[in-house]
Parts: C-alpha cells; structure tokens; sequence
C-alpha cells in the first residue's frame, strides 16, 4: 500500500509541484521572519556587548520618558564611586534629538539616532570612545564629534558646527574641537550621530543645572564579579534609579532596539499567513482533482482488498511526503529571505557583523506549518478518496457532484447574522463598540460568502461569461468554469479574500481622504500649514518655538497664524483619562480657522484653567458649558471651568485648553502651527518665507492646503500600499492555483479537447476557451471580492461618520476597476501555460488517451 | 493491389478520399513497427465503405491517416480535390471543419453541452448555421426528437452514440469516418446505429468509411476492404455478412505461414502474429 503511493507520488510529481510550491511560499516567509529576527538580536546583541564590553554596572534613571527623570547629584555620584570594588567610573550626561546641520548646505543631518553628551575633557575611562585627533572639549563653544558624523555633516576639525539643542529647542554654533571614533577602529556602532559637549555646558542645557548626571556606568576590580558589585551598588542606590549588570543592559538595550525591526518580522509573517491560508485553497484543489483522476486507480485498489483506511491514509501519505518537501525547500528559501533581508537592513545601518542564526525553534515551526497546512488540505480529499466505491473499477460509477445545499445553508448560517451585525454596527448609534460588532459581522459574512461562493460561481460566472465568451471557443471556455462550481469557487478562494481585504481598505481609506477634502475644501480658512514630524507622540518636547510665528505674522499677506501644542500621555479630564489628548491654542484665532459650531456655551479665546470640548467628549463626560471638573496635564492637577461645547467635524474634534495651559505641558514647542492670508494672496512665496523661518526646526514640514491634505491622508495610504503588497503576495498564489487547476483539467479533459480538436477547433481556438475559462474564475474571485469589500468597507465607514471621522461614503471606483484589470490580466497569465498545454496536444493522442 | 474501378454513378464526381502508396512508420530500431505498407485505396463518393481487418492490421492507422488526423511516413492523401500533403495544422483544422465528420468507438460527446449543443458543435466551431430542415431529417433519422436537450450522462451508451451519427451528418461533410461505432453497444443498439449510416449514404448520399471487425456490421456497407499486415489483401462488393465470414476464413488460410503476401515475417512485431490466426475472424 505505502510503496503504491509512493509509486503514484513520483508519477504525479508534476501535477504535486505547484503544491510544493505553495508549501515552500509560506515555509519561506515564516523561516525567513524567524532567522531574520534572531540574526538581527545576535547583531545587536554584540553592539551592545561591544559597548558594555569593560561595563559591570550600569545605573539609571528608572523611567527616562518621565517630564522630569531622576538624575544623579555629585555627591550621589562619588558615594557610588567610592563603593567597595569599583575600579572606574564613566557618568552619563546625554540627550537625544542632538542633531548637526550639515556645513554644506545647512540641511539638519538625517539619522536613526543623535546622540548629545557631556564629557569631562580626559579620556573615556572604560576605554569605549577614542581621540582621534585634536582633544577633548573645554569650553562652552567647543564640540567633539564622531568620525562618522564628521563625515555626515561634512566638516574637520577647526570648523564651525551648527548643532540643534533639545530642551534649548534652538540651534547653536559650536567649534569643532576634535574627532573621535570607538574601540576597535569603527566610526560608529550603528550609524548614530554623537556630538561631544563640556560637561557643565550639557549638564546645564540638557538637564537645567550643573552638577546633575543621568546615570553611570561601573568597572569592577579585578576579582569581583558584575553581580557581586551590583548588589553592593544596589545598597546604595538613590530612589528612582536602577541597577544592571553590563549583560544585563546589554539585553535590555537590544531589545529595545530590536523592536525597531519587528515590522520586517511581521510583514513576513504577514505574507507567511497569507501564503499558508491561500496554499490551503490551492493543495486542496490539487489532492480534490487528482483522487477524482485517480477513481479507477483506488477503486481497483479497493476491489483487491484494501481497506477505506488504507486508501485515505495512502492519499494522505502522500500529502505529508509533500508537505516535508515543501517545508524543507521552504526553510532554505527563507534563510535567503533572511540573508537577502539582512543585507539590506545592514546596508543601510552599521552593525557588528554575526552569522545567520537558525534556531532549533525556526526549523520545528518551519515543518509544523507546512505539515499541518497540508494535512488540513489534504485531509477532505482522502476521505473523499476513501469512498471510492470498488465497483468503479470495473466501470464508469457517476458520481453525481454532491448537493450544494448543506454547504449553502451553513454558508447563510454564517452570513445572515453577519449581515445583521454589520447592518447594526453601520447604523445603530453603538459608539465605539460598533467597532467590534462590524469586525464580527465581517468575519461572519466573510466565512458565510466563502461557504456560498460554490453556489454563487454557475450564476455569476454565466452572467460575466455572456459578456466575453462571445463565439463557441468562448462559450465552452465558461461552460468548462461552470461545470465544477467547487473547483472554480475553491480555485477562486483566494482571490475572494484577498480582493475583499483590499477592497474593503480602500474604500475607507477613500472615504476618509473625500471627507477630509470636502471639509477642508470649504470650511476652512487655512492657506498654510506648518507640521512637527515628530517621532512619538508630540508633547511640547519636539516641535518649533511658537515665538517663530511672530515672525511669520511680520510676512506680508498674512492674516493670522495659531500655534498648536498637544499632549496625551498622562493627561486626565474629569477623573478620566483622555487618550486623545489635549490641545492648547488660541481657541478665538482657531474658530475664525475652523468651523466650529457651539453647541452649548460660547467658543472664544481661552483664559487660564478655561477649557471647550466636542459634543461627544462632553456627553461621555457627563459635561456641560459652565461646569468646573478637574483637569491633569503633565501630572499637574487644576480645576478648569468648561467655557463651551462644540459639534465634532472630522477636522476639529477633541479638548482644547488656551495657550496658558502650555506652562504645564512637558515642553514648550507647537506641532502644527496655522496661517490665514488676506484674500487674494498667494500661498506660494509666503510657504517658501516660513519654510525659510522653520529651517532651525529640524522635521518640521510648511506646505499649503492640499500638502496637509496629502500628509494627513499619507499613513492612510501607506496601510493602503501595505495591504496592496500583501494582496499582490495572495494574488501571485492565486495565480499559482488557478494555473494548477487548469493544467490538471486539462488533462482530466484531454480526450474532450482532442474531441472539438478533431471537430474542427483551431489551436488558437482552443487558447481562447482556456483563456475565457481562467479569466471568468479570476473574475469571479474578484468581482465576488469587491462586492464583499465595498459593502464591508462602507459599513465601515458609515460607522466612522456617526463618530464624526468622515462625512461620506466614497468608493474609489478608479482602483476598483484597476483591480479587475489586474484580475484579468492574472487570469490570461495563468492560462498561458495550461492554454499551450492543451494546444500543443495531438489530436490522435487525446482521442486514444486513456 | 490494383487500383479499384470506378464505374458507379454516384462516384462519377470522383472518389471522397484517396490514399496512393500509403506508409506508415512507427518508432524507429528496435521498436520500429510498420503499421502501412503502400496502401493504395480511393473511397467512392456517397458510397459506405467498410475496412477490416485483424487486430493490429493498420485499421485505425489507415483511418486517422486518410481523415488527416495522423501524418503519412509517405505517400499520397486527399479529400475530395483537396491534398492533405503539406497542410499545417490550420489547413487541417479546415479541413476537418468543412470535409470530414467523425464517430468514435467511445467518448464521443461534451460532458457540458446537451445532445443539441453537441450535435451543432461542429457547425458552431466553424461558425455555420444549421439548415432547419436538414437538420429536422437527421434528428429524425437518428430518432433523438426528445432526448434533445438532456446531457451526455443522462443517455444510454446507444443514445450517446446516435448523437455522435447526427453529429457528423448535420454538417454534410465530404466524407465520414467511424472507428468501431458499434464496438461498445449492444448488439440492438449497433444494428441501430448501422441502419441509420446505411440510410444516410441511401437516402442522402451521403459517404461513410466505418472500421469494424464484426462481420454482420460490414454486411450494411457497399464495400469490404480487407487489410492484413498493413496491407490491402482483399476486397468485397454488396457483402453479405456470410460471404465477408467466408473471406476472412480464406485469408486466414493464405496469410498463415507466410505472414503476409510480401512482408518478410521478421519486420512484424510479436504483438501482430495473432492477426494471422484464427482469432483474426472472432474478434
Ligand atoms: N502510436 C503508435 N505507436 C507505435 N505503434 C503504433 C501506434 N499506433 C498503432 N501502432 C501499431 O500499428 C499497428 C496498427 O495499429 P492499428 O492501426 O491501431 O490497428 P487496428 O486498428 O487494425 O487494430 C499495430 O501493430 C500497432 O501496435
Ligand atoms: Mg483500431
């Protein structure tokens, strides 16, 4: 039994290949995320090792994102020094967001990390950092810099620096006093910017004092070890501050860091699931079509005497025969993912070189994925195969194509009350909860539309194939998609979900980017527009100097410009936190701006402790105009009286406080500032003067209405992009299903094409029927998937518009056709190869073929 | 062999197809079989042909060679005053639209198309419509009235099979060739079938050339054409299905110890010397 299906394997090696391959996809994707997340750990793992290489204790703040972090006193720190076993000190001065302008044409050098530090003008003490040339800075005015942001920002020793200070929030011009580079003869550890300051300079700019230090780092003596001196260390520890061994930092640090790539990670795993939920459809179709190949074959099996057990399990055999194949072929390809990943993650940012690592645990997920996958596949077609009647080898048993009514009933099991739950999550006024009824309502409609799509296949496909199947080549090319309502639906599987999934994205992406232009089209008396970048959450800390708009306000033309500050974290209003923040600005500029509708109260320029919210905050809230509630910001807690409530618009929604408020947010910097221009003016020169203005602010972007437009709809069509990328992944897979369907019709059907050969269909003919046949299944998939997408993309944002986030329903129709024609041309590619197949047969051959 | 005389009416156009000093050569070295030996034969126009022979013979390979479904390794073939020599598959898909009609022993009909869509395939594939009336007197002739729009699996392997006749009359085509159309039916169901072709080639004028290797089958032909070892041996007008008996008892007598008139007995395959036994004239 098992050396006749092993027999049978090596026969039908061709027809198992596209199987293989589906395997050998997702196998790729998932080994190729898992090694190259732990090659990168190991990477980063021994930069950091690099740096902590002569540390034994590390001692720091607890949490360095607090408004005010602890920091170290001198006499906190010599106690420390003076602990029993300490051989070296090196105390931390530092900040981030350091960054040089380049000498050449003034443009803020570009880096994942700029680093500032303090440096007490004699060498590092453990040994990480050397003096290249020149010496150590001694003066305010003086700045030594890494050999690599030497090179970044173009200039030498003896040249002017000018260098953007953080809390300063102000650049300043220093002299480059020397160059340094690390142990070991690199520039840098990972293409970070470092610029050196005196230490009483940094001390004072960074942390408000001479004095103060934000850690240090610990060697021990010969003879004691890193936990020894840690525990010693720990006994003296200010509060506020913690202690780790060097090892210890080391894995914390380059966890940290590695979180910075766990996108790559899950994009692969993204394409992993993709690849997996697709290769399902496609290796079922395969075992589905050649155990109906087979019939005569397992029937004569069963007349001989094997058993129903038997034959599943030989059909099943050879499923997991090819799912090791697969998983095997897969597990190399994603080591070249990996490697190919890891070239060029570390083209672009300097690392300690190490070697692929391949953990046990990425070789077992590695074969359990392609295993189980296959095995769910294949796991339908051996008990179809399992019951075989052994009649059928003597002759032809019609075995009717079961009833799709069971199918079709749990099809609308799933998908009435999904229907349902989507209806009432896109009208019924649930607030945020519509959410997770809309998401339940869509899983269950989508599972619903897969079990029916066999059902709808003959309708849908005769109706699309009475547009192209013109002439009798044509004709039999949609008769042959509609014979096998299972076959066409399965093949069409993956083209549902993944044109569903994209569908439905764009239409709320499209949705959201027409509300935001028809709002920001009328009612909104804004001509330029001034935006942080900012790289978390903006909190006063990063940002432009609001005093910067006074010059902007000199620029002839404008009419006004408000400055906007923001801050979220820790912010509570009425005993509840606020998510979403609060905004400070000058609420009587910003209604001549924006269109604000009071509700209740009035909206006016704001005085201390005054505040306005929308409609909706208010009504959670329980709040209303002339209230006092407690507000926090910044961990300072105030009353505030509420001055007015304003109905929420898509572009105007939230708490805002006056620009008093600002003393007690984290830093002093705006993140979005507004400029109104007197009628008639051009936007143009006055962009260019405050782009001119802003230049000190490193990441902040000027730019006129539609820029905003633009960037404000730009993570919207990056998530877009995103899901393209994944639907091309699913699509080339379902490409891949659709070929194999065919090329296996096609010799399940090679005595009826030698047939209408022999009754007078030319070759280019008989391309034509497989080509309507493939185009009709990827039309299906597609217009099944748009219909789905659309309708559960509309829902979507019909919910977004009762929370005020968009104000129609757009359907972007130009991508939606763009889709189709990329479904047909699919569907024509998929048939090049079955279609020349069947042409190249001779007509003598199919007729005898048995 | 001679060539045969052409003396009756109905051939007075000129013969439907020809073959003139047909090889055919398959496989080479060791392998090599020759399945024609320099057959020279013309199939008269609106006359029923049959050809016979012993398993192995060269029936089928004569068929598919004259219908332009196989190449010749040389000689002559035409249709009509059309030469199959040197047609690329276009010309011989035309060729097959427009002149030739075809019934098989089995699988003969489009599991997707109902026995109308299958009997006006032809004509839909070459683009031609049906005439009406012609094709009520073939629906008629083969008695399908009401099985019409049922499909494939829904008919007897004797339905099935008169599909396919109608099939290859609603066109008119030149010349009709059946491989063994009765080889998989009951003995009802084939005399059936023969007495349609037969009224076809009386009625309608119709050409057939039917490969079988029933004696009571060729009886319904005008002519017998016996083949033996890849050659013409033999042939028989107006038969009777005793007098066809009789003949293939005769060559079985004259083939047996040589293995054929010139065909030296080393070139034949060991697969081919039961054609010169008995079970020649059982088969
Ligand atoms: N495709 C082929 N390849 C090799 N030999 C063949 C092929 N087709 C037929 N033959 C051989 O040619 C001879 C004649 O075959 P065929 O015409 O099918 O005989 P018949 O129809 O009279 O039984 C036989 O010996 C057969 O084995
Ligand atoms: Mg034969």
């Amino acid at each position: 039994m098992i050396k006749a299906s092993l027999r049978g394997l090596l026969q039908r090696k061709l027809r198992l290949s596209l199987a293989v391959f589906a395997i050998v996809l997702s196998v790729a994707f998932l080994a190729g995320s898992l090694v190259l997340s732990d090659t990168l750990n190991a990477r980063f793992t021994a930069l950091f090792s690099t740096i902590n290489q002569n540390v034994s204790v590390v001692v720091a703040a607890k949490d360095p994102q607090a408004v005010e972090p602890a920091r170290l006193t001198d006499a906190q720190l010599r106690a420390l020094s003076e602990v029993d076993g300490v051989k070296a000190v090196s105390p931390d001065v530092s900040a981030q967001g350091v960054i040089p302008f380049r000498a050449t044409d003034g443009e803020p050098v570009s880096a994942d990390a700029a680093l500032g530090f303090g440096v007490d003008g004699n060498d590092d003490p453990l040994g990480l950092v050397e003096l290249r040339e020149g010496r150590w800075p001694t003066a305010e005015g003086e700045v030594t810099i890494t050999a690599h942001t030497a090179e970044l920002a173009k200039v030498k020793r003896g040249e002017q620096l000018k260098v953007y200070l953080p809390v300063l929030n102000e650049p300043r011009s220093f002299t480059v006093v020397g160059v340094a580079g690390y142990s070991g003869g690199r520039d840098s550890l990972a293409g970070e910017v470092v610029v050196m300051f005196q230490q009483a300079f940094a001390q004072q700019t960074f942390y408000g004092g001479t004095g103060l230090y934000g850690g240090a780092s610990f060697a021990a003596e010969d003879g004691v070890s890193d936990d020894t001196l840690k525990q010693r260390i720990v006994e003296k520890l200010p509060a506020g501050f913690k202690a780790l061994t060097g090892q210890e930092s080391s894995e914390e640090q380059s966890a940290q860091v590695g979180v910075l790539f766990d996108v790559f990670k899950y994009i692969l795993i993204g394409f992993a699931v993709v690849a997996g939920v697709v290769g399902i459809f496609l290796i079922f179709n395969t075992f589905n079509i050649i155990v109906a190949q087979r019939t005569r074959e397992l029937a004569l099996l069963r007349a001989l005497g094997a058993g129903w057990g038997q034959v599943a399990g030989s059909v099943l055999l050879e499923a997991l025969i090819v799912s090791l194949v697969g998983a095997t072929v897969g597990l190399a390809a994603g080591i070249g993912v990996a490697a190919a990943g890891e070239a060029a993650i570390t083209s672009q940012v300097e690392l300690p070189a190490a070697g692929l690592v391949i953990a046990p645990l990425t070789v077992i997920l590695a074969y359990l994925l392609g295993v189980v996958v296959t095995l769910i596949a294949a796991f339908v077609p051996a008990v179809r195969a399992s019951s075989v009647p052994p009649v059928a080898a003597m002759r032809d048993v019609v075995r009717p194509d079961k009833s799709l009514t069971a199918l079709s009933i749990v099809g609308a099991v799933f998908a009435l009350p999904g229907i349902g739950l989507v209806l009432l999550g896109a009208f019924a006024d649930l607030g945020g909860t519509a959410f997770l009824v809309l998401l339940g309502g869509a899983v269950l409609v989508f599972i619903g539309a897969l079990l029916l799509s066999p059902l709808l296949a003959r309708p849908i496909v005769r109706g699309l194939g009475a547009l192209i199947g013109r002439g009798s080549a044509g004709n039999l090319g949609v008769r042959n998609a509609a014979r096998n309502p299972r076959r066409t639906a399965v093949t069409a599987a993956a083209i549902i979900i993944g044109v569903t999934v994209i569908g439905m994205t764009a239409t709320v992406v499209q949705s959201f980017k027409t509300s935001l232009e028809d709002i920001m089209g009328d009612n909104i008396g804004v001509e330029v527009m001034i935006q942080a970048n900012v790289t978390a959450a903006p909190d006063g800390r990063q940002g432009f100097n609001p005093k910067a708009l006074d010059q902007v306000r000199a620029i002839p033309g404008v009419k006004e410009a408000a400055a906007w500050h923001f801050d979220a974290l820790g912010v509570s209003v009425a005993g509840q936190p606020q998510a979403f923040g609060i905004f400070a600005t000058d609420v009587g500029q910003a209604s001549r701006m924006f269109p604000f509708d009071a509700t209740d109260g009035q909206i006016r320029t704001l005085a201390a402790q005054e505040l306005v919210l929308d409609d909706n905050i208010a009504e959670t809230l329980k709040l209303k105009a002339g209230d006092r509630t407690p507000v926090v910001i910044g961990g300072v807690t105030r009353d505030y009286t509420v001055v007015g409530v304003y109905q929420a618009t898509p572009i105007i929604q939230g708490i805002l406080v006056g620009e008093a408020a600002v003393a007690d947010f984290p830093g002093p910097l705006a993140f979005q500032g507004f400029v109104s221009l007197n009628d008639g003016v051009d936007a143009a020169p006055v962009v260019e003067k405050i782009e001119t203005i802003m230049k000190d602010y490193p990441g902040v972007q000027v730019g006129d209405r539609q820029s905003y437009v633009d960037q404000a709809t730009a993570s919207y069509d990056f998530l877009l992009i995103a899901v393209q990328i994944l639907l091309l992944v699913a699509l080339v897979i379902a490409l891949l299903g659709i070929l194999n369907t065919l090329v296996l019709s096609i010799v399940e059907r090679t005595r009826e094409l030698g047939l209408v050969r022999a009754v007078g269909l030319s070759r280019s003919g008989l391309v034509w029927m497989v080509t309507v046949e493939s185009v009709l299944i990827t039309v299906f998939g597609v217009f099944l998937g748009l219909a789905l997408g659309v309708g559960l993309g509309a829902a979507f944002t019909k919910a977004l518009m009762t929370l005020e986030f968009a104000t129609v329903i757009a359907i972007p129709w130009l991508e939606l056709g763009q889709y189709l024609l990329a479904a047909v041309v699919a569907g024509v590619l998929a048939a090049v190869i079955p279609a020349r197949m069947a042409a190249r047969l001779n007509v003598l051959d199919a007729i005898s073929y048995e | 062999m001679t060539s045969p005389v052409i003396d009756t009416p109905a051939a007075g156009a000129g013969a439907a197809a020809r073959a003139a000093d047909l090889w055919k050569v398959y496989g080479s070295g060791e392998a090599q079989v020759i399945a024609l030996r320099g057959v020279s034969v013309e199939l008269e126009r609106g006359r029923f042909t049959a050809i016979m022979g012993p398993s192995g013979s060269g029936k089928s390979t004569l068929m598919h060679c004259m219908a332009g479904l196989d190449s010749a390794t040389r000689g002559q073939l035409a249709i009509g005053d059309t030469a199959l020599n040197g047609l690329g598959d276009a010309g011989l898909t035309r060729l097959r639209r427009e002149k030739v009609g075809f019934i098989f022993q089995q699988f003969n009909l489009l599991p997707t198309l109902t026995a109308e869509e299958n009997i006006l395939l032809p004509l839909a594939i070459a683009g031609r419509k049906p005439d009406p009336q012609w094709f009520k007197t073939v629906i008629e002739t083969v008695g399908l009235g009401d099985r019409l729009h049922h499909r494939p699996n829904q008919l007897s392997g004797g339905q099935q099979q008169r599909v396919a006749c109608a099939r290859a009359l609603v066109s008119q085509p030149e010349v009709i060739f059946a491989d063994e159309p009765t080889g998989n039916l009951d003995s009802r169901s084939g005399a059936e079938i023969l007495s349609f072709l037969r009224r076809s080639v009386t009625e309608h004028g119709q050409t057939i050339v039917m490969v079988t290797h029933d004696a009571n089958a060729a009886s319904y032909a005008d002519r017998v054409i016996f083949l033996a070892d890849g050659q013409i041996v033999d042939e028989l007008r107006e038969p009777t299905a005793d007098a066809v008996l009789d003949r293939i008892k005769r060559l079985d007598v004259v083939s047996s110890p040589t293995g054929g008139p010139d065909g030296p007995p080393g070139q034949r395959t060991a697969e081919d010397s039961p054609a010169a036994t008995a079970t020649g004239a059982s088969e």
